[in-house]
């Protein structure tokens, strides 16, 4: 089966005066269409620095990395532009929602630049706030504004979904929801999901769990058999 | 959806952009205002010299028979030549308080082509012969007067009446002054009036004659080809002046208020333009960073760079428009109130305030293409970053203190919020040094607009309460023995004083460079006319040698030393050299100055006057009035008082626009201010709501954005003074014409003023902030983001 996305030595490192922090160090995988994988580790390993490379925000220091052989480390700015807005569906750690843009307004801000978006209401509906698709991010609790960041990010229904940390401002019962959302859309749509968390409990509903220490890939474990959202409990 | 975000954004931040919007219309205002005033008076002056053909010489003389006028034809480059009367004198029936002069010209019987034509604005053209008279309007409007009335003149010492049979006017008085010596134009005591020839002929006792030439030139000849033949010619006839249509009266400062404005208009509205393009690209360069966050999503999603630039340039876009339109509205408006200005100093019928569509619109283009760029230029910084470095806020290293910080007693002098505003002062030194430029063009702007209005008020008490002391002047319709005619007004009760002057008209040359002036016989021991230099310290009239004005030095290039050559019809011999002692200031009116005595001799003329200077009890004047109010050795009794008042009136309406602006620039002030103080805001909401939440009252979290403010304010205000000198010196300049010079003078209760008015733009700025902190939603603040 052809690769996704095919990472080599990826490194990044941050200059700061004389000192330099190495945020990632040597990460190399190989991802599959349709895998759900959860990209697990402690705060400051690395995780978020890893996903802004795949998603194209960010570019390497070193090593290489490819989206369906069509290479990120070393593309203008102008192709990764091109690769976030087709092929990539973001969820930011602080959702990032336009705050004067009500919740319907900020999911049509994806669905408009989008080639096969998926009907905005649906997706409100499917993070169950479809009630309030006229709110203000202001009007929202944080977990809410959550569940709208996700929604925008799905509806693009983009080739690769990434969240960092989605769940880590939600209680558990919030929580679960978010995640059968994106697992559906795993499933459903036969698109690739990374999650990241600090969150073990969480891991076990991935297809592979990638375990990140110090900015280094430390493993990769496979998960035989993924358990369902619903029987997530942390 | 971006445009929705766009509307509101802008709805949310209403005095922000609202701010922008009126610094552009300011800018605007000024520009199509002045562009379109200086159009209008240009065109309205061109057609109505066109129309009415006004001549390119004018030569006066005692009298000439008209035969003689049609030969002056013959002279070669003269091309059409026409002779009139014309003739001073008194009105009696109207204002007693006031020496009324009219101007009698005669009309001309049917000509074809009538040089100097009256246009007919009311009423009709006497009859050949009937005693009929046609005042210009400004006169007839001034009293009131109805057609059908008379106006009864003093001609010979007898009361002649005349009836009014309708209004006029000529483009040879478009500017209706007496002479160059006078400034403003006063449609209350002088005018122009047009009666028969046949019974002016009659009146005056001028069989056939005529005592006015004016002339036009054929293409390609200039008035210096023709000037010395037509002076020999007319030198039999006692030629008094010869002058060309560009030192004629009117026409003189009309071009020299045409020059002025021409040259403001440009520099005005650039000075404007480009401090609203300034303030402008900073605004929105803010606008759009305080957007980071956004433009940092908008990119992860994929956005394109172009797609996010056209988003923030659509804000330049929108705020261009809205000011180049309501910019380009107002400055109409203020181009017909300034027109109209313009109509009570300049009789041209064709002038009319006009809504010219090619200013409104280079003004909406101007407008939208500043916005543009300014938004291009804001925006463009944040398109080259990578997503992630646009998500991240652009942290400062807070790893030291500020330098401020190393003034002993900084921690003394401020409270925890206000080491906060300086701090973040220093930090963010772009905005900073944004709020400073603002301040600095608020506070030199108002200093500079009031010292001009002290400058106004100077110009005149100084004229009035140093130099000219006198109460009374009574000029002479022709030179008169000196010592007689002191003894005669001496007999008069009431007076202190009596001083005799010599007026006397002279071109001065240096070089290639000539003037015209009147050259003042002074005295020795003069106490009612006395030139003072820059300090007001009395000058010494020296027994030999001439004084010159700065702005004749100017016009001469003519330094203390210089030899000049002297022309004068009144000289016995011409030429004649004179030698500059000084230059001094003169703020009224250009003159040279000389000892009387020196001045009689150089002319080779007897001991005569033509003028006598009077200090004497104010109730005693009237009498005095009624007494030589017939007198044919008088042309005319000039009260300083009504001078003064005159001068006063005329500079109300001046006055008005210096407020206007004052009032702009305030608003300038203001709204940057506010601007920069809802940046900081909204950068640091969080920070602030955290105080908020740590118990701090809105008016103590304020300081925080305040304190910064206020630093820079002060600090603006400091570097606004010497700026407020050098405008001054500039305006001084640029105001100065031939006719008079504003000193440039920096009073101390102009910047006070402007201190206050500077401060009180901030002042007024914070509070419209502090009703914002007040809103803050703590809650909603804190939950944005970690
Ligand atoms: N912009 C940055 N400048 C400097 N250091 C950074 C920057 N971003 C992240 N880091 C550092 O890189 C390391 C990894 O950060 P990050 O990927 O955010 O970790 P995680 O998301 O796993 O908590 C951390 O030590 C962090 O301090
Ligand atoms: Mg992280």
């Amino acid at each position: 089966m052809d690769l996704i996305l095919k990472a080599r030595n990826l490194t990044k490192y941050y200059q700061m005066g004389e000192v330099r922090v190495e945020a990632l160090k040597d990460v190399s995988f190989d991802i599959f269409p349709g895998e759900f994988i959860v990209v697990l580790g402690p705060s400051g390993s690395g995780k978020s620095t890893l996903l802004n490379l795949i998603g194209g925000m960010d570019v390497a220091s070193s090593g290489e990395i490819y989206y369906r052989d069509k290479p990120l480390h070393n593309a203008p700015e102008k192709v990764l532009t091109g690769y976030r807005r087709d092929a990539v569906g973001f969820v930011f750690q602080f959702y990032n929602l336009m705050p004067n843009l009500t919740a319907y307004e900020n999911v049509m801000l994806a669905v408009e630049i989008a080639k096969k978006p998926l009907p905005a209401v649906e997706m409100l509906e499917q993070v169950g706030l479809a009630d309030r698709a006229d709110h203000f991010p202001a009007q929202l609790s944080g977990g809410e504004q959550q569940r709208v960041a996700i929604a925008r990010a799905v509806a693009k229904n983009p080739e690769i979904l990434l969240c960092d940390e989605p769940t880590g401002a939600l209680d558990s019962s919030t929580g679960i929801q978010v995640l059968k959302v994106l697992k559906d859309f795993n499933r459903h749509y036969k698109k690739t999901v990374i999650i990241i968390t600090h969150n073990a409990a969480i891991a076990q509903i991935a297809d592979r769990i990638f375990y990140l220490k110090d900015g280094r890939l430390d493993r990769i474990v496979n998960v035989t058999n993924p358990v369902s959202p619903e029987e997530v409990s942390w | 959806m971006l445009i929705r975000k766009l509307l509101r954004d802008i709805a949310e931040n209403k005095m922000a952009y609202l701010a922008c919007v009126i610094v552009i219309i300011i800018g605007l205002m000024t520009y199509t205002a002045m562009q379109m005033a200086r159009d209008n008076l240009f065109i309205a002056r061109d057609q109505f010299y066109e129309e009415f053909h006004l001549a390119d010489g004018f030569a006066r003389v005692k009298a000439i028979p008209f035969t003689q006028v049609e030969k002056l034809q013959e002279i070669p480059g003269i091309d059409l030549v026409q002779g009139r009367l014309v003739q001073d004198v008194r009105v009696i029936n109207l204002d007693q308080d006031k020496n009324i002069y009219l101007r009698l010209i005669s009309l001309a019987d049917h000509r074809p082509y009538q040089l100097n034509g009256v246009k007919l604005l009311q009423g009709s053209f006497p009859g050949d012969y009937e005693r009929g008279i046609l005042p210009a309007d400004k006169f007839f409007t001034a009293h009131r007067l109805s057609l059908g009335s008379t106006i009864s003149v003093i001609i010979e010492g007898k009361k002649i009446d005349l009836k009014i049979t309708g209004t006029g006017q000529s483009p040879e008085y478009v500017y209706a002054i007496r002479d160059m010596g006078n400034i403003f134009p006063d449609p209350q005591t002088f005018e122009v009036a047009y009666i028969p020839y046949g019974v002016m002929e009659s009146l005056f006792n001028y069989k056939g004659m005529v005592n006015d030439i004016t002339f036009t030139l054929k293409p390609g000849y200039k008035f210096e080809d023709v000037e010395q033949e037509l002076k020999t010619e007319l030198e039999k006839y006692g030629l008094e002046s010869l002058v060309a249509r560009k030192d004629q009266a009117s026409n003189a400062m009309l071009a020299e208020e045409l020059k002025g404005l021409a040259k403001t208009s440009t520099s005005v509205p650039i000075l404007f333009l480009s401090i609203a393009a300034i303030i402008l690209y900073i605004m929105l360069k803010r606008l759009v960073e305080s957007q980071r966050g956004q433009i940092g999503t908008l990119m992860a999603f994929g956005y394109r760079p172009v797609e996010i630039l056209r988003h923030y340039l659509a804000y330049g876009l929108l705020v261009g428009l809205a000011g180049g339109i309501l910019g380009g509205l107002l400055g109409t408006a203020l181009s017909i109130y300034m027109t109209r200005m313009y109509q009570d100093f300049f009789s041209l019928p064709d002038l009319a305030g006009r809504f010219s569509l090619k200013y409104f619109l280079a003004g909406i283009f101007l407008a939208v293409g500043f916005s543009l760029a300014a938004a291009f230029q804001g925006a463009k910084s944040i398109l080259t970053l990578r997503p992630v470095e646009a998500l991240r806020p652009p942290v400062p290293v807070f790893s030291k203190k500020s330098w401020l910080e190393i003034i002993p007693g900084f921690r003394a002098i401020f409270t925890v919020p206000g080491r906060m505003a300086i701090r973040n002062m220093v930090r963010n030194k772009g905005r900073s040094f944004f709020t400073f430029i603002g301040i600095i063009f608020t506070f030199s702007t108002m200093a500079s607009i009031w010292s001009m209005y002290s400058m106004m008020d100077i110009m005149v008490l100084d004229q009035f309460t140093k130099v000219q002391k006198y109460d009374l002047k009574i000029a002479f319709n022709r030179p008169l023995p000196l010592n007689e005619v002191v003894r005669e007004l001496q007999n008069n009760g009431g007076i202190k004083r009596v001083e005799p002057l010599l007026e006397a008209p002279v071109t001065l040359k240096n070089r290639h460079l000539s003037v015209e002036v009147m050259a003042l016989g002074l005295m020795p021991d003069a106490e009612l006319y006395t030139p003072v230099d820059t300090h007001g310290k009395q000058i010494q009239i020296p027994g030999e040698g001439m004084l010159l004005s700065e702005q004749v030095a100017r016009k001469l290039n003519a330094k203390a030393g210089d030899e000049l050559r002297l022309e004068s019809i009144w000289a016995k011999e011409s030429p004649v050299y004179v030698h500059v002692v000084a230059i001094i200031p003169q703020y009224l009116g250009t003159n040279v100055y000389m000892n009387q005595e020196a001045l009689l001799k150089l002319l080779q003329q007897g001991q005569v006057a033509t003028a006598a200077l009077i200090a004497m009890d104010k109730e005693k004047i009237p009498a005095l009035k009624v007494k030589y109010s017939t007198s044919k050795y008088i042309s005319t009794l000039e009260e300083r008082q009504q001078i003064i008042d005159l001068y006063n009136n005329l500079m109300g309406s001046s006055k008005q626009m210096l407020w206007i602006m004052v009032l702009l620039a305030a608003f300038a002030g203001f709204a940057i201010v506010y601007n920069s103080s809802i940046i900081t805001l909204s950068e640091r909401k969080r920070e602030l709501a955290s105080l908020r939440v740590l118990g701090m009252r809105p008016g103590e979290v304020l300081e925080v954005i305040a304190v910064e403010q206020w630093f820079i304010g002060m600090l603006g205000i400091l570097a606004g003074i010497p700026l407020a000198y050098a405008i001054n010196k500039g305006i001084a300049s640029s105001m100065s014409s031939d006719l008079y010079s504003l000193p440039a003078i920096t009073t101390p209760p102009a910047l006070l003023l402007a201190l206050l008015g500077t401060m009180l733009a901030i002042w007024l700025a914070q509070r419209w902030v502090a009703r914002k902190v007040a809103s803050l939603d703590l809650v909603d603040v804190l939950k944005e983001r970690e």
